[in-house]
């Protein structure tokens, strides 16, 4: 009995070893290089952009139906019945605009800068991919909304729908992925 | 991981907790009041893409020229040709010679060179690149002022 808790002790305790390597190796005692420009968050603005449209997705996705006749009322219901739901409505309907134009910005500075340049030109083609696969979001978002019809329109709208919630944003994620593992394993662009 | 330390002296280096992390968090919130800003100042419905009016600033171009070409396939086709080139720019304009050249030195902590290789140079150090992407950034604002 008491060997099987000095066992379970000592997996705690290498547990939290780990744990605290972990933080000290990545966050507390990481050392970058001094004077990374403010312009080098855009990346990561964007990535938050993505995070709060994903959160607002989530909660409008409750609430929508994809169905005819539903798609307009299943709205309205989200805006005037719902708590916050209004709020919630709005950002999502704007955050695209903001999102895209973080990723603009990121991208211009890094065409300008030649960041894209040997050996980083897979994060290039990751970004391009994710700026790609944002239009397309935006897109398909905005063919679901206030859109009515026959069973030939709901059909079409169902698939739409599943690329918007599911597909795209799983091919995002895949990217977004490869684009974070590559930044860091080559690094960050770093001003000499 | 990617370790920044290697042939830099201390002075060359900050850290990570909290001087980055400081810098994105008050960028983030930055970004949260703009949104917040713009969802007072913009309230902005669901739209569908599909009218002159309910077209986004960043779908205007693909809109105009949508216009412009009438034949669906060859309107496809442009846009997924220029997918391909704006996705593998980066092979496109690949020349390793601006990786060799030149060195740059400064002064190690303990008296070493530390050394860099300069492999950036900025666009508009190679002339044919920068026209190339000037031309295509005017041909893209001027299709957003185009009437078909």
């Amino acid at each position: 009995m008491n060997s099987k808790k000095s066992e379970v002790t000592i997996d705690e305790t290498e547990n939290k070893d780990f744990l605290r390597e972990l933080i000290e190796t990545n966050i507390t005692r990481r050392l970058i290089p001094r004077g990374l420009s403010w312009f080098g968050c855009m990346g990561g603005l964007s990535f938050l952009a993505f995070t709060i449209q994903l959160g607002t997705g989530i909660f409008l996705m409750f609430y929508f139906i994809p169905a005819a006749g539903e798609t307009t009322a299943s709205i309205q219901r989200v805006s005037h019945s719902v708590p916050y739901g209004w709020l919630i409505q709005r950002i999502h309907a704007v955050g695209p605009h903001i999102m895209i134009g973080m990723i603009f910005s990121h991208m211009l500075r890094i065409l300008f800068k030649g960041i894209y340049r040997h050996p980083r030109e897979l994060h290039w083609v990751s970004g391009a991919c994710l700026l790609i696969l944002t239009l397309l979001m935006y897109y398909t978002g905005s063919s679901l909304s206030a859109r009515n019809g026959n069973g030939h329109a709901v059909m079409h709208m169902t698939c739409v729908y599943a690329l918007h919630i599911a597909g795209i944003p799983l091919a995002m994620s895949l990217f977004m992925g490869m684009h974070f593992f590559m930044v860091r394993k080559t690094g960050i662009y770093e001003p000499l | 991981m990617k370790d920044y330390t290697k042939g830099k002296s201390p002075e060359m280096l900050e850290p990570f907790f909290p001087n980055e992390l400081y810098r994105h968090i008050v960028v983030s919130c930055f970004l949260v009041i703009i949104e917040l800003v713009a969802v007072i100042l913009f309230p902005l419905p669901f739209k569908v893409v599909n009218k002159p009016d309910h077209i986004p600033w960043f779908l205007l171009p693909v809109y105009k020229l949508d216009k412009l070409i009438k034949n669906e396939v060859m309107f496809i086709s442009i846009l997924v040709l220029c997918a391909l080139l704006f996705i593998s720019w980066p092979f496109l304009v690949s020349n390793r010679k601006y990786n060799l050249t030149p060195l740059n030195n400064a002064e190690g902590a303990n008296g070493r060179c530390a050394r860099h290789i300069k492999e950036c140079p900025n666009l508009w150090q190679r002339p044919v690149p920068f026209m190339i992407v000037i031309i295509t950034i005017i041909s893209v604002i001027t299709l957003c002022f185009i009437n078909p």
